[in-house]
């Protein structure tokens, strides 16, 4: 369960803002945040650790794996940046209404003329196609949603036509769950299933489910549920479209508890859309739950891993409002993403620094964390006014290819500071190296070879500029601008660092307070020193080495939510550094911190001081400094 | 002990010889009350080039591998001055920001209406404030930082130079911002090595709301004003380069294709530094004269503006060096900033930047503090309109703190600034102090109804205003400073113009002090002096009589009369008169309830003992009545000791700085070498301690971090007196040395009261070789390695001491 409730505040005013004025449903995000907030005992957390308890098909594929769709993180265009924003114009007709045919057409039209032939190939509707303008909806006589004839005058078909005209792909939304208003009185017959009415695909009591408690929950112990969720997929496939946002999804959409897990409507979609024959690329919304991370793998093509991007002001986003948290977000999911599923950051609205609200170097620092993390590239501009800039940054196709290659997600190999490092290595031996200043400040940023596990000379070349820089030694140093960013191909040309490992659990360290050696079947010697919390401490002795000297050292640790821990080297000083989450407790994760050791014997400490410190497997001491 | 005399070493070089030529070439514009903005001769140009080769500039220079922020410029900006004109600079590839201040641009006046708490009012616009001249962009949008490689900035403190460079597309740019005293203008030079160029627009803006005219004969922006005080103030700016289009786009300057840029600034205002003329001088028109010192600049190559600024500036700079011990190759590959981190972080210390702390310290004092007014608060920078307590000269402490520095780190012409600055503000003072001090409804008034002197508030501006509350004692406190340049340079001219403001101190404490009776341990009952109802700055009660802090400073205060008296021959009969006084004078004792010497007069603790300010140990520093050795009752000392250790480790700035300078006249060197530390801590949002450039941060409140620079000559000058100290016929060398800077190091230039200059080394905490260069005293005692020495020596001679102890 995550528990980072600092952020959810603006999402969930920005969700409210989002989908109805009502005051009702400021009371259910409300009562949705309150299930979000308790954490519990690390040890709590960690024995909570991920175990899918729902009920789960026998199938094991993967959803991406019977096809191709989804062999690499999708790219395209999506509606919703530009209807969720209040920037002038956008939405003359009351809140979300960017939403017609005719402006899917027109971006359509931009989408191919500037951005199909890098890639983009989505053209991606999403809330609001079955709803006026004041938000009503509008059902066929089968409960499903039909399209808002003032929006959409000639239907959902004709667009996606139209999108396949130009050698694009179509993509609609749905949220999860049967919406209150398809309900009628539970009389509305499902479309294809005889004898099957709305009253027989939800529960008696019509519990809620999804982000807004907008729909009834499905009851799939009544097949009658599969059927209806079959008719939708049927008719969306009838109409041509390649792509289904479903949204609200929980455990996640600020949501948790039975009534809120939609793992089995997660899995009929993902039945549905294989009986209809046509390929359609799942994509999940919103903050799912990454406890659940291997349902979401194994039934859809991509997961949101946080809330909108959007910030529902004057511009597309904010800086503050919702890009930059994830960096701090996106590392937990490092682990989860891969051919057939990607981790979604939302959209990448970098094409007009007016009209997105950011700053050149803000908008390049947010398509480079998009790519280094390889999530889907879907932009949210309004594709026929991007400014020079915006389109360098969208085509830029070495970035492009970071994205779209089949390194590993990349992760942070620095602790998560105002200043970071994250890295990926690539098959070829290279590394792909991102630097980030996330200050309000220009600051310089250095990456260390030793902290990638090699030392000496090594190529470095720049992507963003299309620039072989040059070679250098041991590391690289850039002057950033305030939340700023460089993008760099590294190719070692020195030596493998040579490094001596401590093991966390030797008995030659000294633990103090709670802190315990506890078994870890991920780790080297399959134990860790755990439970560093409220005092605990691990201090390392006898690490030994020739040279005095500021020492690159690679920390491997379990941290299944981002903590802190302060470290230090004989009496100094220290500092309290953040470590990234490793997504769960029984992932093992490195990032490298920085010390002084004198020549002979040192001690190196992780003190947990007041707060809750990550699980320690080992360290990684190079021979010399 | 080895004694060799040595004949003056004054022509060691050629260079020195040229470069004293040129500094006093320099200096003679601003002696003698005249305005530091006015129109001046053609500078004296150097025939050979005065600049340093890479390898004498990297001994004084720091440098960052980032920009500072256009919105954090007082913790980031690079600071450059003339002594009267200053710039904070970004060095931001595509956008060079410089935030230009002129330090006599100040709103306010007289402000001689009290409240009717008898106080000074306080605000921007009766006592006024200090405010920022101009602020230039040279923006060039094409270097975007994002797409620039191996960025590097540098302040070459020794030379005076902001440089920074970087590499785009193959091509290396550089910059070089410069503020010239000899020239009166800020020169920024953009340079590049390769198929390069620049493209962009200099723009030269107001902060007050002034409008921005642009002539294409230059072609020159400027613009000139009143602020609501009359005072009038203008700044002009003009470009030039060798290749490409300079022209103008607007009121803003516009450069095009430029294979080089060279911009050059120039503003003031018409203040004078005269009472008598109500502090302006009608004949400058600062606008015009602003347009054509750039004008007249502009006419000499860059090389020509730059050789002149560097000479006269290495000139200022001087000789003064500092070898603390040598730092770890990896310490060293770090950047200014990175150093400082590490410094804290790892708990290990870093000689080589402790040592360049101190060089920073008097880069400021070089660039802030010739030929106009004193360093304020600030400095001479700002980066806004409303500098906390109005950027102004603080008497309780700060201005003190900012020219301890001057004569022990072998800057004793920058101290001049300071004492030209009492001069002219003298008849001001005595006047409101004689027609307001006694006004009934001050609290602080004399009690007898007499008045004679002068003496000042808390805070002081330059239009012989004060601001907040009276300070009868900081008319004390300002001659401890003026007569302790006296000590270290034996100039009896000096003294003799200071000699009206010691003597009116005294004339006003003669006035002040009361009689009373006091009862000693034996049970001896005596009259004694003591000052009038007074606040210990700035805790307790408001109405304390007697308060240590006032007894400290006029004892001081007579004896330092009596000794001016007796050089400059004047006033014997009332300097006897005077010493009558001094003998009665009450002195502090210790309390018997806390151990600690008396703050107010009483055995009762009335304030805060961590208390910031150090103002009952007056005596220990900046006095030195109370010393470590057997002319201090031990009591004293042990109750001066005991309150020293009561007040802490962990204050701030400042008070960390003044704690040091205790601590090594107890000759604690672990503690005062730590407080220097404290303040070597990295200023983390607004946190106390050392901002990216170096400026001392105090954290006003949450986030909000502000300079004060006192802080950074107080920790300079407590660096130093861990290495000396000494008193007329006294020099003590190493008396505080940590095991930190032990192993070996030295000194050069330090000065020494009493009429003389050290340089020495030491090895193991062991003074190696000592030599004393009398710049006007004529014998002392060294005191070194446990033994001592008597020298006699005339002045312009250096005697060497080797094989000491």
């Amino acid at each position: 369960m995550r528990s980072s409730s600092s952020r959810l505040l603006p999402g969930a005013t920005a969700r409210c803002a989002r989908r109805t004025i009502r005051a009702l449903l400021v009371l259910a995000v409300t009562a949705g945040l309150a299930t979000a907030l308790p954490t519990t005992s690390p040890q709590a957390r960690a024995a909570a650790a991920p175990t899918t308890t729902t009920t789960a098909p026998a199938t094991t594929t993967t959803a991406g794996s019977t096809s191709d769709i989804a062999a690499t993180p999708y790219m395209g265009w999506s509606s919703w940046s530009m209807q969720s924003s209040q920037y002038p114009g956008l939405n003359p007709n009351g809140n979300y209404s960017y939403l017609t045919e005719a402006n899917v057409l027109k971006q359509t039209d931009a989408l191919a003329s500037k951005l199909k032939n890098y890639g983009y190939d989505y053209v991606n509707i999403d809330a609001g196609w079955w709803r006026d303008n004041n938000w009503t909806p509008e059902y066929d006589q089968y409960g499903r949603q039909t399209p808002d004839p003032a929006r959409f005058p000639n239907g959902m078909k004709p667009v996606a036509d139209y999108i396949h005209s130009k050698g694009l792909k179509a993509g609609i939304y749905l949220p999860v769950g049967l919406e209150k208003e398809a309900y009628g009185d539970g009389k509305v017959p499902i479309w294809n299933a005889t004898g099957c009415t709305t009253a027989d695909i939800v529960y008696p009591d019509l519990r809620t489910t999804n982000g807004w408690d907008s729909s009834y929950k499905l009851n799939f112990d009544n097949p009658c549920a599969q059927k209806y969720i079959d008719s939708q997929a049927q008719m969306l496939a009838d109409w041509g479209y390649d792509f289904l946002k479903l949204d609200g999804v929980g455990p996640g959409s600020f949501k948790s508890g039975d009534n809120y897990n939609n793992v089995a409507d997660v899995a009929a979609w993902h039945k549905a859309i294989a009986a209809t024959g046509r390929p359609i690329h799942l994509e999940l919304s919103w903050s799912l739950d990454i406890n659940y991370a291997a349902d979401w793998k194994q039934y859809s093509n991509g997961w949101r891993i946080d809330t909108d991007v959007e910030c529902y002001c004057n511009t597309l986003v904010t800086w503050d409002n919702s890009v930059k948290v994830r960096w701090n977000d996106a590392p937990a999911w490092s682990d989860k993403a891969g051919p057939g599923g990607w981790n979604d950051l939302d959209s990448l609205d970098v094409g007009n620094g007016q009209m997105d609200g950011l700053t050149n170097a803000e908008r390049q620092s947010y398509m480079t964390l998009w790519a280094i993390n390889k999530s889907p590239l879907f932009t949210g501009d309004d594709l026929t006014k991007l400014d020079s800039y915006g389109l360098s940054l969208l085509t830029n196709q070495e970035v492009i290819a970071v994205d779209q290659s089949n390194s590993p997600v990349a992760r942070p190999v620095t602790p998560m500071g105002d200043q970071q490092v994250w890295a990926t290595k690539n098959p070829d031996g290279s590394y792909t190296v991102a630097l980030f200043n996330l200050a309000g400040a220009p600051a310089s940023v250095t990456a260390d070879w030793a902290s990638l596990g090699f030392k000496g000379n090594a190529s470095v070349h720049d992507l963003w500029n299309h620039q072989d820089i040059g070679n250098y030694k041991d590391s690289i140093t850039e002057a950033l601008p305030a939340h700023g960013s460089r993008l760099f191909t590294i190719k070692p040309g020195g030596s493998k660092l040579a490094t001596t490992s401590y093991e966390a659990e030797s008995p030659d360290n000294t633990l103090t307070g709670g802190a315990t050696v506890v078994g870890c079947a991920a780790c080297s010697g399959h134990e860790k020193v755990g439970n560093l919390y409220l005092g605990g401490k691990l201090q390392f002795n006898d690490i030994t080495v020739k040279k005095d000297g500021i020492y690159t050292i690679n920390v491997a640790y379990i941290s299944g939510d981002p903590r802190s821990v302060t470290v230090y080297s004989n009496s100094s000083n220290g500092s309290s550094l953040n470590f990234p989450s490793t997504g769960d407790w029984n992932t093992v994760d490195t990032v490298s911190i920085r010390l002084p050791l004198k020549a002979g014997s040192n001690t190196i400490t992780f003190d947990s001081g007041s707060g809750y410190a990550p699980d320690i497997d080992k360290i990684d001491v190079p021979r010399s400094g | 002990m080895d004694i060799q005399h040595t004949e003056s070493l004054d022509n060691r070089l050629s260079r020195r010889g040229f470069l004293a030529l040129t500094a006093a070439a320099g200096a003679a514009t601003a002696l003698g009350g005249l305005p530091a903005f006015t129109a001046s001769a053609a500078p004296l140009r150097p025939t050979e080039n005065p600049m340093l080769s890479a390898a004498q500039a990297a001994k004084n220079q720091l440098w960052w591998q980032a920009p500072g922020s256009s919105a954090s410029m007082i913790q980031q900006g690079l600071p450059v001055g003339n002594g009267r004109l200053g710039a904070l600079t970004s060095n931001d590839p595509a956008g060079e920001l410089l935030m230009i201040t002129d330090d006599t641009l100040w709103t306010g006046g007289r402000n001689d209406t009290l409240q009717s708490d008898g106080q000074f009012p306080y605000s921007q616009d009766d006592f006024g404030t200090f405010t920022l001249l101009a602020q230039l962009t040279v923006d060039i949008p094409g270097h975007d930082l994002s797409s620039a490689n191996d960025y590097r900035r540098t302040l070459d403190m020794a030379q005076g130079l902001v440089s920074a460079s970087y590499e785009i597309s193959g091509v290396t740019y550089q910059r070089q911002i410069f503020a010239s005293r000899p020239d009166d203008v800020i020169v920024l030079h953009f340079s590049q090595q390769g198929a390069g160029s620049y493209t962009g627009t200099v723009s030269l803006t107001g902060t007050h709301g002034e409008s921005t005219t642009a002539d294409s004969a230059g072609p020159c922006a400027s613009f000139g004003a009143s602020l609501a005080n009359g005072l009038k103030y203008g700044a002009a700016v003009t470009a030039y380069s060798s290749t490409g289009k300079v022209g103008l786009s607007g009121t803003s300057l516009s450069f095009n294709g430029c294979k080089d840029l060279t911009v050059v600034v120039s503003g003031g205002t018409n203040y004078l530094p005269d009472a008598a003329a109500n502090f302006r001088d009608p004949s400058v028109d600062p606008e015009p004269l602003a347009r054509s010192k750039a004008l007249a600049a502009a006419r000499q190559s860059v090389t020509a503006l730059l050789h002149t600024h560097v000479a006269d500036f290495l000139a200022a700079f001087g000789e003064f060096g500092l070898d603390l011990g040598t730092s770890s190759a990896a310490q060293r590959g770090l950047d200014t900033w990175g150093r400082v981190q590490a410094r804290w972080q790892n708990n290990v210390p870093d000689p080589e930047l402790e040592a360049a702390y101190v060089q920073f310290g008097r880069y400021l004092m070089v660039s802030g503090s010739r030929g106009s007014l004193p360093l304020n608060l600030q400095g001479l920078w700002l980066d806004g309109n409303a500098p906390a307590w109005m950027a102004d000269y603080h008497t309780d402490i700060n201005i003190e703190m900012n020219y301890w520095m001057a004569d022990r780190a072998g800057l004793s012409d920058c101290f001049d600034a300071f004492a030209d600055y009492c001069l002219a503000q003298l008849p001001s003072w005595t006047d409101i102090t004689q027609r307001l001090f006694n006004t009934p409804t001050n609290r602080y008034r004399n009690s007898s109804g007499k008045i004679a002197g002068w003496t000042v508030a808390i805070s002081t501006n330059p239009y012989g205003g004060g601001g907040w509350w009276w300070h009868p004692a900081g008319n004390a406190w300002l001659c401890l400073n003026l007569f302790e340049h006296y000590e270290y340079t034996q100039d009896r001219a000096y003294l003799d113009k200071v000699y009206p403001l010691i003597k009116g101190a005294v004339e006003f404490w003669e006035a002040r002090l009361i009689t009373t009776t006091v009862t000693d341990a034996s049970g001896t009952s005596y009259e004694v002096l003591i000052a009038d109802s007074d606040w210990s700055p700035e805790q307790g009660p408001l109405d304390a009589k007697g308060i240590t802090y006032a007894q400290e400073l006029v004892w001081n205060l007579f004896g330092h009369y009596l000794t001016a008296t007796q050089v400059l021959g004047r006033d014997t009969d009332y300097s006897k008169t005077v010493d009558g006084l001094r003998e009665r004078l009450y002195l502090p004792v210790v309390s018997p309830t806390t151990g600690w010497l008396e703050e107010w007069m009483t055995p009762d603790n009335l304030g805060d003992p961590q208390h910031r300010h150090l103002s009952p140990l007056i005596g220990l520093f900046p006095g030195d009545r109370i010393r470590p050795d057997n002319s201090t009752a031990k009591d004293i000392l042990d109750g001066a000791t005991n309150l020293l250790i009561a007040r802490g480790m962990n204050s701030f700035g400042w008070a960390n700085a003044w704690r040091s300078l205790c601590w090594a006249r107890l000759k604690n060197a672990e503690k005062a070498y730590q407080l220097v530390v404290n303040n070597l801590k990295p200023s983390a949002n607004g946190s106390n301690g050392t901002a990216v450039n170096l400026f001392d941060i105090y954290e006003l409140s949450p986030g909000n971090g502000i300079f004060q620079i006192e802080a950074n000559f107080g920790t300079s000058s407590a660096v130093i007196e861990m290495l000396v100290y000494s008193r007329p016929g006294h020099a003590e060398l190493l008396p505080a040395l940590p095991a930190a800077w032990a192993a070996s190091g030295s000194v050069s230039g330090v000065g020494v009261r009493g009429g003389f200059v050290a340089d020495f080394s030491w090895r193991n905490g062991k003074v190696t070789q000592a030599t004393l260069k009398s710049v006007g005293g004529l014998g002392t005692t060294v005191y070194a390695n446990g033994t001592s020495r008597q020298l006699s020596i005339r002045p312009g001679e250096s005697v060497t001491l080797r094989n000491l102890g």
